[in-house]
C-alpha cells in the first residue's frame, strides 16, 4: 500500500527566503505523526503544502493527488483545524453544523450533536460569544464528525489553558483515532503530544533532521548521568549532546553500546522534548 | 441542497445587512406613506392622474435600487477580504468547496441574489403603499396605482435591469472582486489607487485619455444601450404637472432594447473584461491564506 503522504525534494521559497528544502518523507497509515520543529523551521509551510493552501516545487502526493489545486477534492478525504481561532466569529454553532452537513459528504451530523452535548455550548450561541476553549471544542466537534482517512492539526492548542489542551488530545485519541485515520500534528509544545505519537519528523531550518517511530527512538538513542569525574572516560564514547545537571552531566548516544554505558550510571530512554533539542542543537 | 445553495445561504448568514437594510427603507417608505403629505394642491387632470401612477411607482423602484447598487458594491468589495481579515479562510477551505464556487458564488450574491433582495422588498412596500394611499387620498389617486397592466411593466422592468446590468458593469465587479481577493489592508485605497495611477500614467507620459474615457464610458454607456432614447417620439408622452413638465415613456414596452443591448460589442468586450478579472479573483483566492 503506498504512503498517504509522499514528499520529494518539497521545497517552498517566499522570495529568497527558503522554507523548505528539498524535504523528502512519508507518512504511512495508521500513524500518529509529530511534525516538530523550532518557530520558522517549515512546519507550517510543509502542512499549507499538504493540504493544497499553497504551492511549492518537488513532488507531493497526498491520498494519490498533487495537492495544490486539487485541495476540493481532497477535503473529501482529509480535514484539518489550521488554528483554534479560524471559525467566522459570526456563525451561530447550528448554522456551522448545518453547512457542513451540506456541503461535506462525510459529515455524520449525529456526531457532532453527541460531541458538542457533552458541552456547555448549544446551538444558538455565535462563535463571537464563545471563550477560546469553547471555539476549539465546536471546531474539534464539526472536524471529527467528518470521516477522514487523514486530519492534520496545526498547533490545534495554541493559546488554550492547561485543561482545555488535555481534553483535546484526550477526546483525539479516545474518540476519534482508529486504525483506519492517520493524523499530522505540528506543535512546538512537544511534551504535550509525546506519549500520543507514534512516530515524529524533526524539522529544522526547512529540512528534515530527525524521521522516525518512537520505538527507534528507544533502540537507538540512550542517555545516560555520568559523574563529573568519570567524564572524560565517557565522552571517549562519542556522545552527540550533553546536557549539564546539578553534579552530573547528560550525555546523548546514537545506538550506543549499551553495555559500556550502564558502567557509567542507569541508561536512560531520551523523552522526543530532550532528543529534538539535542538534535536542533 | 448543492453547494452553491449553502454557499449563497451563508452570505445570507454573515451579511446580515442583505435584507436588514431594504426592510429599513420599506419600513420608512410605509410611514412616509402612512403620514406623510399626499396632497398634490393643485387640480389635476385625468391625463395627469394617469402619468402620476407610473411615476410613484418608479421613484419607489429607483430609492431601493439607489441603496442597493452602493450596497452590492460594498459588499463585493469586502466579500473575499472578510473571509481573511477574520482568518476563517482556513475553516471555508478545510471543507471540500472549490474556490471557483467559493468566489462565483459571492459574485452571484452581488449581482443577483442582493437585487433580488431589494426587489422584493421594494415590490413588498409598494403594495403597502398603494394600499395606504388609496385609504387615505381620494378614490382618483388610489385607482391609478392600481393597474395591473402597470405592474406588470415595474416587474418586467426591474427584471431587465437586474439581468443587463449584472452583465454591463460586468468589469466593475470583477474589479471589486479582483480587489477583495488581492488587498492585505486597504481596501479602498487598492480600489481607487491603481486606476488613477493609470489614468494619471497615461496622461503624463502619452498626453492620451483612452483608460479614462473607457472608464466613462462604462459608466455613462448603459442607458443609452439597454434603453431606446426620445428619439421615437411617439413612445414618450409630456405632460404637465402644475408649472412642471415629465416626460416619460408611454409605457415600458416602449423603451427596452434587449436586442441593442445584446448586440453591441462593447456589452461583450465588457464580459471578456470582468470575467478575466473574477478568472484573476479565483487565482489569488486559491493562492492568498493569510491577510
Amino acid at each position: 500500500m503506498p504512503a498517504l503522504i509522499e514528499a520529494r525534494d518539497l521545497t517552498k521559497n517566499y522570495g529568497s527566503q527558503l522554507a523548505l528544502d528539498r524535504v523528502n518523507f512519508n507518512v504511512e497509515s495508521g500513524r500518529i505523526v509529530g511534525l516538530i520543529g523550532p518557530n520558522g523551521a517549515g512546519k507550517t509551510s510543509a502542512l499549507r503544502a499538504i493540504l493544497g493552501l499553497t504551492s511549492y516545487r518537488g513532488q507531493l502526493n497526498v491520498l494519490g493527488r498533487e495537492p495544490f489545486g486539487n485541495r476540493a477534492a481532497l477535503m473529501q478525504e482529509a480535514s484539518f483545524i489550521a488554528d483554534v481561532a479560524v471559525l467566522p466569529p459570526w456563525l451561530k454553532v447550528e448554522q456551522a453544523i448545518d453547512f457542513v452537513a451540506g456541503v461535506h459528504p462525510r459529515f455524520r451530523r449525529d456526531r457532532a450533536l453527541a460531541l458538542l452535548a457533552k458541552t456547555q455550548i448549544t446551538g444558538k450561541r455565535r462563535i463571537r460569544e464563545l471563550s477560546k476553549g469553547m471555539k476549539t471544542l465546536v471546531h474539534l466537534a464539526l472536524t471529527m464528525a467528518i470521516d477522514a482517512r487523514l486530519l492534520v492539526l496545526d498547533e490545534p492548542t495554541l493559546g488554550l489553558d492547561i485543561l482545555a489542551r488535555r481534553s483535546f488530545y484526550d477526546a483525539l485519541v479516545n474518540d476519534y483515532m482508529d486504525a483506519t485515520r492517520t493524523i499530522l500534528i505540528t506543535t512546538h509544545q512537544v511534551e504535550e503530544v509525546e506519549n500520543l505519537l507514534t512516530h515524529v519528523l524533526f524539522i529544522d531550518k526547512g529540512r528534515i533532521v530527525l524521521d522516525c517511530s518512537l520505538d527507534d527512538i528507544a533502540a537507538r538513542y540512550a542517555a545516560v548521568a555520568v559523574a563529573d569525574d568519570k567524564i572524560t572516560e565517557a565522552r571517549a564514547l562519542r556522545p552527540f549532546y550533553e546536557r549539564p545537571m546539578l553534579g552530573k552531566t547528560l550525555l546523548y548516544f546514537e545506538k550506543p553500546d549499551l553495555g559500556r554505558l550502564a558502567a557509567f550510571g542507569e541508561v536512560q530512554r531520551p523523552s522526543v522534548s530532550d532528543l529534538f533539542v539535542a538534535k536542533l542543537s | 441542497m448543492n453547494t452553491y445553495l449553502w454557499l449563497i445561504r451563508r452570505e445570507f448568514w454573515e451579511n446580515r445587512a442583505i435584507w436588514i437594510v431594504p426592510a429599513g427603507i420599506g419600513v420608512a417608505l410605509t410611514f412616509a406613506a402612512l403620514f406623510g403629505r399626499i396632497d398634490f394642491g393643485v387640480a389635476i387632470s385625468a391625463e395627469q392622474q394617469h402619468m402620476i401612477g407610473p411615476t410613484v411607482l418608479l421613484a419607489y423602484g429607483f430609492t431601493f435600487f439607489a441603496v442597493m447598487s452602493i450596497y452590492s458594491s460594498w459588499y463585493l468589495m469586502e466579500c473575499l477580504y472578510a473571509d481573511r481579515k477574520d482568518r476563517s479562510v482556513l475553516f471555508w477551505k478545510s471543507l471540500p468547496i472549490s474556490d471557483a464556487a467559493t468566489v462565483l458564488a459571492k459574485l452571484f450574491t452581488g449581482v443577483i441574489a442582493i437585487p433580488l433582495v431589494y426587489f422584493l422588498a421594494a415590490d413588498v412596500s409598494t403594495v403597502l403603499m398603494a394600499f395606504i394611499v388609496s385609504m387615505r387620498a381620494h378614490a382618483y389617486l388610489g385607482s391609478v396605482l392600481w393597474q395591473p397592466e402597470l405592474w406588470l411593466q415595474l416587474h418586467v422592468l426591474w427584471l431587465y435591469v437586474i439581468l443587463t446590468t449584472a452583465v454591463w458593469f460586468l468589469p466593475f465587479t470583477g474589479w471589486l472582486l479582483l480587489v477583495s481577493a488581492w488587498a492585505k489592508r486597504a481596501v479602498m485605497l487598492w480600489l481607487v489607487l491603481p486606476p488613477l495611477a493609470l489614468y494619471g500614467i497615461e496622461h503624463w507620459f502619452f498626453g492620451s485619455h483612452v483608460f479614462g474615457s473607457q472608464l466613462t464610458e462604462r459608466a455613462l454607456g448603459y442607458l443609452p444601450r439597454a434603453f431606446y432614447d426620445r428619439s421615437n417620439p411617439s413612445a414618450w408622452t409630456t405632460t404637465a404637472i402644475g408649472s412642471d413638465a415629465i416626460t416619460a415613456p408611454s409605457s415600458v414596452w416602449h423603451v427596452l432594447n434587449p436586442i441593442g443591448f445584446l448586440s453591441s460589442p462593447a456589452t461583450w468586450v465588457g464580459v471578456l473584461v470582468g470575467a478575466a478579472m473574477i478568472y484573476g479573483a479565483i487565482q489569488l483566492r486559491l493562492r492568498r491564506a493569510e491577510t
